[in-house]
Parts: C-alpha cells; sequence; structure tokens
C-alpha cells in the first residue's frame, strides 16, 4: 500500500520531499526548529489524506485504524522515526522531535493521545532493556504502526502497590511458564506485544523478585476480555494468563530486575506522554471557548483553567527540555501528573458548567464526544498512578518525609 | 551574563546580605553589592536571585522599585498602582497630575517620583506628593501610599508602562515562590519534628499530602517563572504573578494547617510569610483580578494566545 499511497499523497512528487525540497532523510541532525516547519507544512499538504475517515469520536476500532494509518504515512516519510536512536530503525536526533510530533498530531485531532502515546510509555524502557537484536527487530513494527503494544503491570490485587503483583513467571525447560492475570491493561485486544510484569521470586519477595518480559500476545494460552468503562469506550482490558510460555530471551534485563524496568519505565509515563495530553486539553479548552455560550462562563473560571493548564505546560515542557539533554527522569515527574490530572479535570469541571445541556442531554457527535471525554476525566485521578500514590512519592522522595505509617 | 562561578559568588553574597539586614539596612548593602550593575548586566540571574532570597528571608527592600525603574529607563521611585491593580496609577488633567497609588520606601528616600498615566508617563517632585507609611497587615515591609494632585513635567511613551509591569510582576512572583519555599520548609520541620500517636505527624497521610501539594504548587510557579522569562511577554509574565499569588495562597493554607498551635503563635515566623503573602499577592495585580482579566481577554478572542512551544 505504502508506495501507491505514497503516490497519491504526494501527488506525484518524491515522498522525501521536506521543507525546502531538502530531503529529510539527507538533513542530520535535524533541529527542532527546521523539524517544526517542516512537519506543520506536511501535515497541513496532507491533511485529507491524514484525517479520520469518521465523524466524532469514532469506535475504538476506527480509532486505532485511524492511529495505524497516521504512524505509517508519518513512518514512511521519516517523521515517526526522528528522536530514536538508529540502533531500533530511527534517525537519532533530539527526543524533542519526538515530542514535536504527537503535540501537532495530537491538536490537529489526528490521534487519540493515550493510544498514540503507548510509542513513548513503552519505547524507551523496551529498547533500553531488550536484547539489542530483539529491540532492533520489534520496535520499528511499534513505530510504523504495524503493531500494538500494551503494558501488563496491574493485577486485581495489585493497584497502587505494584510490588505485590503475583501473576507467576516459572522457569522450565522451554522457557518461562506465565499463569495469573493483568488488569486494566489498554489496548490489551489490538496488542500485538505486552511488556509484562511477572512473580519469579517467592511470593513475599516484594520488589526484588520481579522480573519483566516482552511476549508476544498471539501465545497459546492467552485471553483478552475488554471492559466496559463509564466514558463508554473498552480500552482497557483483563488479560488471563494459562500456562504460557516464554522464551528466556523475551526476559527484559536480567531475571529479578523488573522493578529497575518499572521504576525505569513510570516517569515515561509522566513525561512526554503527558505534553501529548496536555496538548490535547488546550485544544479542548479551545474547542468549548468558540463554542460556549456568551455568560455560560465567568471570565475568572476560564482564566484560572488556562493558567492550570499553562503552568502544566511549562512544567512539562522543561521536562521534555530535561529528558532531550539525556537526563534521567524520576519521582519528580510526579509532579508533572498531579498538575495534569488537576487541570484535567479542571478542563472538564468548566465544559460540565458551560455546555452543561449539551454534555448531559446533548445526542449529537460533538456532545457524545464532549460526555465522553468529560466522564474519561474523572479517571485523571486514578489511572497511571493515582493522585493519592504521587503524592506519597513527593512526600517520599522530593520532600523526604521519611516513610508513611 | 553571569557564569555559574559568578552567579554563586553573586548568591552567597546576597545571601549574606539579606541574612541579616532588612529595610534601609539592606537597600545600602544591596548598593554596596553592586546588586543595580547586576540588573544591568544580567536581569533574570539578578531579579530571580535577589527576589527568592528576599522572598525566603521575609526581609524587605526597595529593589522592586529599581526593577521598575530600569525597565522605564527613568531615575527616580516609581508609583505602584493600588493593590489589585496594574493599571496607571495617575490620571493627566491638563498640566497636572492626579497620583492614587502606592510605593516602596524609595519613594520616601528621593526627590523625583515617576507617575504612569493613561496616556504618558509624567514625573512629579516628591514634596509635592502626600505620602503615608503604610502599617497594615504587614507593617514590615515598609510600604507607602501615595496620593496628591500635582504639576507634573517630562513626560514619556505611555508604552513603557506594561513593561515595567511584567518585570515588576517577574520579580513579585519570584518573592512570593521563595516565601513559599521557606513557608514549606518550616512546616516540614514541623512535621518530621513533632510526635503525636507515637510517631511524626509527617508519617499521617493527611499531612504528606498537604505538604505534597505545596511543593506541586510551587513548582508550577517556578516553571512558570522559568517560562516567562525565557519567553519575555508581558502575557507570560502576568500569568507567572498569577500562579505564583495562587500558589502561595495554597501553601500557606496547607501549611498553616500542618504547623497547627505553634504556627498560629506570634513567636513562631509563619504569621510573617502570611503576612507578606497576602500584599504580593496584591502588588502588580493579584491573582483573582489577572485571572479575570485574562479571562475577559480570552473571550474577547476565543482563541488561545500560542504561547510556549516547545
Amino acid at each position: 500500500m505504502s508506495e501507491r499511497r505514497r503516490a497519491e499523497l504526494d501527488g506525484g512528487r518524491s515522498g522525501l520531499s521536506a521543507a525546502g525540497g531538502g530531503t529529510i532523510r539527507g538533513r542530520r541532525p535535524m533541529e527542532l526548529d527546521a523539524f517544526r516547519p517542516a512537519l506543520d507544512r506536511w501535515l497541513e499538504d496532507h491533511e485529507t489524506a491524514l484525517a479520520p475517515e469518521y465523524e466524532g469520536l469514532g469506535t475504538l476500532d476506527e480509532q486505532m485504524a485511524q492511529l495505524a494509518k497516521v504512524k505509517r504515512l508519518a513512518y514512511d516519510e521519516g517523521w515517526m522515526r526522528w528522536g530514536w536512536p538508529e540502533r531500533v530503525g530511527g534517525l537519532g536526533g533530539s527526543s524533542l522531535l519526538r515530542a514535536y510530533l504527537g503535540e501537532a498530531l495530537t491538536i490537529r485531532g489526528l490521534v487519540d493521545p493515550n493510544g498514540y502515546s503507548m510509542l513513548e510509555v513503552l519505547g524507551p524502557t523496551m529498547i533500553d532493556y531488550a536484547r539489542p537484536e530483539l529491540a532492533a527487530a520489534m520496535f520499528p513494527r511499534l513505530l510504523r504502526g504495524d503493531e500494538t503494544w500494551c503494558q501488563g503491570f496491574s493485577e486485581p490485587g495489585t493497584g497502587s502497590n505494584l510490588a505485590s503483583l503475583a501473576c507467576r513467571a516459572t522457569r522450565t525447560d522451554d522457557g518461562w511458564c506465565i499463569s495469573g492475570q493483568k488488569v486494566w491493561t489498554s489496548y490489551a485486544q489490538y496488542a500485538d506485544r505486552c511488556v509484562l510484569l511477572t512473580r519469579t521470586g517467592a511470593p513475599e519477595s516484594a520488589h526484588r523478585g520481579i522480573t519483566a518480559l516482552f511476549i508476544d500476545m498471539a501465545s497459546p494460552g492467552i485471553t483478552v476480555r475488554p471492559l466496559g468503562t463509564m466514558h463508554g469506550g473498552a480500552e482497557f482490558c483483563e488479560v488471563f494468563f494459562d500456562e504460557v510460555t516464554v522464551p528466556f530471551d523475551r526476559t527484559l534485563g536480567d531475571e529479578g530486575q523488573g522493578w529497575s524496568v518499572a521504576m525505569d519505565l513510570l516517569p515515561f509515563e509522566r513525561s512526554t506522554a503527558l505534553w501529548h495530553r496536555g496538548a490535547f486539553l488546550r485544544r479542548r479548552l479551545e474547542d468549548l471557548l468558540s463554542t460556549v455560550p456568551v455568560g455560560a462562563l465567568t471570565p475568572g473560571e476560564v482564566g484560572e483553567v488556562f493558567q492550570q493548564l499553562y503552568a502544566l505546560r511549562a512544567r512539562s515542557r522543561a521536562t521534555q527540555h530535561r529528558l532531550a539533554t539525556g537526563e534521567r527522569l524520576g519521582p519528580e515527574t510526579s509532579v508533572d501528573k498531579i498538575l495534569l490530572a488537576t487541570a484535567e479535570q479542571s478542563l472538564f469541571d468548566l465544559v460540565a458548567a458551560g455546555l452543561g445541556d449539551d454534555v448531559l442531554l446533548g445526542d449529537d457527535l460533538s456532545d457524545e464526544r464532549w460526555r465522553t471525554q468529560f466522564l474519561y476525566s474523572r479517571a485523571a485521578t486514578i489511572y497511571g498512578g493515582s493522585a493519592e500514590i504521587q503524592r506519597n512519592i513527593v512526600a517520599r522522595r522530593l520532600l523526604d518525609l521519611g516513610a508513611d505509617q | 551574563m553571569m557564569d555559574r562561578e559568578e552567579l554563586e559568588l553573586f548568591r552567597a553574597s546576597l545571601r549574606q546580605a539579606i541574612a541579616g539586614q532588612t529595610g534601609k539596612a539592606l537597600d545600602d548593602a544591596l548598593d554596596e553589592l553592586g546588586w543595580r550593575d547586576a540588573l544591568a548586566s544580567d536581569r533574570r540571574a539578578a531579579v530571580s536571585t535577589l527576589f527568592e532570597l528576599q522572598g525566603s528571608a521575609n526581609a524587605a527592600s526597595s529593589a522592586l522599585d529599581l526593577v521598575l525603574a530600569k525597565s522605564m529607563n527613568v531615575d527616580a521611585a516609581v508609583v505602584l498602582p493600588p493593590l489589585g491593580r496594574v493599571d496607571p496609577p495617575g490620571e493627566v488633567t491638563g498640566e497636572s497630575v492626579s497620583v492614587h497609588g502606592l510605593g516602596t520606601a524609595a519613594l520616601e528616600r528621593g526627590d523625583k517620583a515617576v507617575v504612569a498615566c493613561e496616556d504618558a508617563v509624567v514625573v512629579v517632585d516628591t514634596k509635592d506628593l502626600t505620602l503615608r507609611p503604610v502599617g497594615g497587615i504587614d507593617p514590615s515591609i515598609e510600604l507607602v501610599e501615595v496620593s496628591g494632585d500635582r504639576v507634573c513635567s517630562t513626560t514619556q511613551p505611555a508604552s513603557i508602562w506594561p513593561g515595567a509591569v511584567a518585570a515588576g510582576q517577574l520579580a513579585l512572583a519570584h518573592e512570593l515562590v521563595g516565601a513559599s519555599r521557606a513557608t514549606l520548609q518550616l512546616a516540614r520541620e514541623h512535621a518530621v519534628e513533632r510526635i503525636q500517636f507515637g510517631r511524626p505527624i509527617a508519617a499521617f497521610q493527611a499531612v504528606r499530602h498537604r505538604m505534597a501539594d505545596s511543593l506541586v504548587a510551587i513548582e508550577a510557579a517556578s516553571a512558570a517563572l522559568d517560562a516567562a522569562w525565557e519567553d519575555g511577554s508581558a502575557l507570560t509574565a502576568g500569568l507567572a504573578k498569577a500562579i505564583a499569588g495562587r500558589s502561595a495562597r495554597t501553601v500557606a493554607r496547607h501549611c498553616q494547617q500542618v504547623l497547627a498551635g505553634i504556627g498560629f503563635t506570634a513567636e513562631h515566623p509563619f504569621h510573617r510569610y502570611l503576612r507578606r503573602t497576602l500584599v504580593l499577592d496584591g502588588l502588580l495585580g493579584d491573582t483573582r483580578s489577572l485571572t479575570h482579566q485574562l479571562g475577559e481577554d480570552l473571550f474577547k478572542t476565543r482563541r488561545l494566545p500560542s504561547v510556549l512551544p516547545l
């Protein structure tokens, strides 16, 4: 499809042409200042091809197909590859390029930020901990939109207390044998692979006895059951493992190193992914502002939500720049998550206040979108480490208040 | 621009100056240290360093006056708008100006005062103005209330005022952040030392979460400040001031609760930070009015300003 599609997209021009006629693949290193206008122009030029084929939110199936389409088109032009290491199919350059790409796709409504950001959540850690050959073989598939990956961390008995996880991986002659259950696994029903945390030590080994694996979701013994949620989508799933065999060479890091993998990965949930989500919220505030009836909201309440989103942007932007200089992210990203969750709920409270009739009673596509997003925003203080867990991290790690009781 | 080493030296000498003195003595010490020169050569370093330290030490100086004067390129004390406001404090009628505003201690010491009006910035003789030292909730900040109806001279374009407001807002936002950090530090010290039910109160989640929220508020303000310096516009300076004001009130509320009884005594320094925070929030636009104005501006265009690109 790609050659034909590319020819269509470019109207016969070279698929490699970018800003000023230079080929992006020939320009290294790509700097953000050059990347930004070139990408913007490409997005503008290919607006029709990139746009969703559905109106409104679309079904989850449609959203996932849209995500794959956009990734593929952006990959073929090189955009998707900038900011990722060359050893895994990237073109190198700063991680800021990735942050900008996701922002640009999100604010144009081309991708759902959650689905898109799985790349940012799982990618960096998988690349760091997988065998180099495995990372090189697998990662480009995620980048190109050929595959969907999911993150198997939470379990029915393990929500906030991640170190208590019980999904068991046992050594056998054929590899790891996995039995247990995960829950809240986003996009598992679409996923080709899963970054899975398993218990390999004794049940009471806590964070010491955890091992991370990179598994094929098509393996025999895996059952996925999507969970209906209050916002109407079914992106979260239960995943059941019944004696699933996973080769040893799919271990991420060493046996017993799973906690480090998790601790490296979790800050990524709170960095580039949040930058993308912040861009989405900003877009929705602008949508609200352009449609809200005169007098429905006070200037003060609108101003305050703008300030919250701005403070989030300022903080998250600084995090992006730290990441780009190679700084290792840690507990300070909990500040970003708290700002995001607070701002997201404030924004959709404002939506409910300003467009109450539409959100509560409306049935057209726009109402449905507002309603779905309003309901989803209720989870902002729950998913990705609850508001309480983030505050515990801030208290213990940033304020040095010692252990809680 | 100061390099890293110079900045460290500068910060150390400022810290020393601020540790032991406030008011006139601190102003003299700043003169001696060459803070004015620093303001001219590296405004961000000079302002952020001094005002955070000043806020943190609960000290007062008239450096805010220098920040505004420098921005307007005038050599006289500057009349600030009344509390909560950013619009010019003067109104010109014919050849005279009617003034109603506030000032730092610099206003009492100088011969000339600069008064921004709707259409021009004018200079008046200080002796012609009525100056009343402000007691109020925080006498130690040493503000003066300015009023008068006097002949004025030497006009400058009114366009220099918004930049001066923005420069002052950044300084005040840094001072608020400094005060907030010190307040949180007081609460932290108390929470880890105060034992109840056999353990430090810092072990209780309700206490920890108030302090975590305080730090989040401070970091948000601090990020908004960094962004404003980088961006350089009046819009982002106002945002930083509004966010810092709200943040400081949040921190004061949570930390007062953590400090509980001891924080309510006059012997504990908490009340001085609370008092200072309330007044600093009011200078050059309080959070409430800045936020209201921002909302009105957003409703005018019904678009978000495009700020802070990656």
